[in-house]
């Protein structure tokens, strides 16, 4: 008895969020995330979506959930395409972003899902490095985030503030600068993937050869 | 002979002993610097084996058996060597086998026994080989090869790692067990041998190979994963430097919508007044009405206090509690009490006196009169209060009047 009823407490959250146009993943909200993996949960959802014209969307190895349209009429592919065109036009700062904060940390791999970011640590290293110092200065000005300032500080913070705001980042302590990067950000190489894919840019190719000229 | 034998290892190990710094400064740093240490030191262990120089103009390094001993011992991770010659160990043992035959088919036990037991050491020495190999192969995978930084590096290292595997598994495919039986033939020694531990060990090892090269094969994807992740990254950087006009095409005007694009618009928003909307006035009026401001501390003075205050070291000033006419006329009323020893209301002797203060404040400053007494004054005086129940809320007790009276 307690247990459906926690289960039905855990569908009406899940649903709530995911009409708020929200993701969930395991790292933003771990107990939807597991409800969603049960598939009597998940077919009570979508029927509940259904029947307001949507659908339960899984995407990516790290299943990231989020809500679709069941049918696309044309009021719903305007929206579709307006959130398509915001998508691409937060791709480029977001890949400076993931470079800058590999390269400046020298991790081997980009951020995903779970990773955490160590703001004051990740500050002092691009504040010693001139190049990492002019990339931030310069995707900080992006209109994704539209710094106008001038200080590592103030930039960085602000980049870090959206990208919380984005649902790219979460900060579990208030208290503290560390930060965990969503299962958004896998999504994000879901589509860059896909663009690549699609229209044929090899972009992994690209990257390898121009590793291999600068080795040489 | 064999007594010989005996003290030329002891000595051998107690000259590893004696050398030992040496020796692991070799085995740490990969040569010896000749200069600093003793050259007939060195010229010793370089007598016994120990230490060798490749070439004429090279440093003097450690001979790989001590190395491939102190790897082993330490289990050191950055030990990648594995012999996966199964070949020319099962050729050994074979021709081992034959001269044990041999020996006993002559009935020349003392031969026959000795070769029994260097066929022993082999087979054993065979086996164990085996697991070490597999030992080193699964210390490299626990640590996802954390001895090397680049994850490029990490995958040519997984490769290697497979290689090997695969060698291994190949050589054990040549050890067929039809022959070996042909060789133990029916003596119990070698069957045992050659057959039952043997097979046991090479089974055991086949199952655990074939789970490395699962595990291996399952980590490359990653580490391919990872970079593949780095490059699409960078690979978009490169794309977009080289054709600064790129524009993403259009992936939603197709027909059919590719599930990573169909995202629904937000049902639910999060929640604000709309202060701009008129017709809301009346309703928004009217719930600031309900909200109750509960200002405990005046704020201005708070405020004087935190910031305007200057910190001055001076002589504290006299200073007297100010003339109270009302609490005087409390102590009249006590006073007016013990002369005519009648109980009276407070009320009364207000009205009786004429007095203009309010009602309540006269009944409050003759309760706090009342109280503020000390005790053993408090005792000749009795304090009644007069009043009723409130009707609705019960344990609330309403008091309208006081009246004082002596006890």
């Amino acid at each position: 008895m307690s247990q459906s009823e926690t289960v039905i407490l855990g569908t009406s959250a899940v649903i709530e969020r995911l009409l708020r146009g929200e993701f969930i993943c395991q790292t933003r909200d771990e107990d939807g995330w597991r409800a969603l993996q049960h598939p009597a949960t998940r077919e009570r959802i979508e029927t509940y979506l259904n029947e307001i014209n949507r659908t339960l969307v899984v995407v990516g190895e790290a299943e990231v959930f989020f809500c679709g349209y069941l049918t696309l009429g044309d009021n719903e592919r305007k929206v579709i395409s307006q959130q398509f065109k915001e998508v691409c036009q937060a791709l480029s700062p977001l890949v400076d972003w993931l470079v800058l904060v590999q390269e400046s940390t020298g991790q081997d791999a980009p951020l995903t899902q779970g990773a955490a970011v160590r703001l004051t640590e990740l500050q002092g290293r691009i504040e010693d490095t001139p190049a990492f110092r002019e990339q931030l200065d310069k995707l900080s000005r992006y209109r994704l985030f539209g710094s106008t300032s001038t200080t590592v500080d103030a930039q960085l913070k602000l980049v870090f503030k959206r990208l919380v705001e984005l649902g790219y980042l979460i900060k579990p302590n208030p208290e503290k600068q560390i930060f965990i990067a969503t299962g958004k950000l896998d999504y994000l190489y879901d589509v860059i993937r896909f663009i690549d894919e699609t229209e044929g840019l090899s972009l992994e190719a690209q990257a390898e050869t121009a590793t291999q000229k600068d080795l040489l | 002979m064999s007594s010989h034998l005996h003290q030329a290892g002891v000595k051998l190990l107690k000259q590893l002993g004696r050398h030992a710094d040496l020796i692991m400064d070799a085995y740490q740093q990969g040569s010896v610097t000749e200069e600093n240490h003793d050259a007939a030191v060195i010229e010793k262990l370089r007598k016994s084996g120990i230490l060798w120089r490749p070439e004429p103009e090279q440093e003097l390094r450690l001979k790989r058996s001590i190395r491939a001993l102190l790897e082993e011992a330490l289990s050191d991770e950055r030990n990648r060597q594995i012999d996966a010659n199964v070949g020319s160990a099962m050729a050994t043992i074979k021709t081992l086998a034959d001269h044990y035959k041999e020996a006993r088919h002559e009935v020349n036990f003392a031969a026959a026994e000795a070769y029994l037991a260097d066929l022993n050491e082999h087979v054993f020495s065979f086996a164990d080989g085996l697991r070490y190999a597999i030992r080193v192969l699964w210390s490299r995978i626990n640590n996802e090869f954390g001895y090397v930084g680049t994850i490029n590096a990490k995958i040519r290292e997984n490769e290697l790692a497979q290689s090997q595997v695969t060698e291994l598994l190949n050589g054990l495919e040549m050890l067929h067990f039809s022959e070996l039986a042909e060789i133990a033939g029916d003596i119990r020694e070698l069957r045992r041998l050659l057959v039952t531990s043997l097979q046991e060990t090479l089974s055991d090892c086949t199952a655990e190979l074939s789970v490395v090269q699962g595990r291996l094969l399952e980590l490359l994807g990653r580490f391919r994963q990872i970079r593949g992740r780095t490059r699409l990254l960078k690979g978009w950087q490169l794309h977009r430097d080289l054709h600064p006009d790129y524009q993403v095409s259009d992936h939603v005007s197709h027909k059919q919508i590719f599930k990573l694009f169909n995202r629904a618009e937000g049902l639910l928003a999060p929640a604000a007044v709309d202060i701009h909307n008129q017709s809301h006035e009346a309703e928004l009026l009217e719930m600031v009405a309900h909200i109750k401001s509960i200002v405990r501390l005046p704020n201005i003075e708070a405020n004087n206090r935190d910031f305007n205050v200057e910190f001055v070291l001076a002589d504290s000033e006299d200073f007297d509690i100010p003339h109270n006419e009302l609490k005087y006329a409390v102590d009249e009323y006590f006073c007016a009490v013990i002369d005519s020893g009648i109980s009276q209301s407070a009320l009364d002797y207000h009205q009786q006196r004429q007095f203009d203060w309010d009602y309540e404040a006269w009944l409050y400053q003759v309760i706090c009169g009342y109280e503020g007494l000390s005790i053993e004054h408090k005792q000749y005086f009795e304090l009644e209060p007069i009043g009723e129940p409130h009707p609705i809320y019960t344990g609330n007790f309403i008091i309208r009047d006081v009246e004082l009276g002596l006890a």
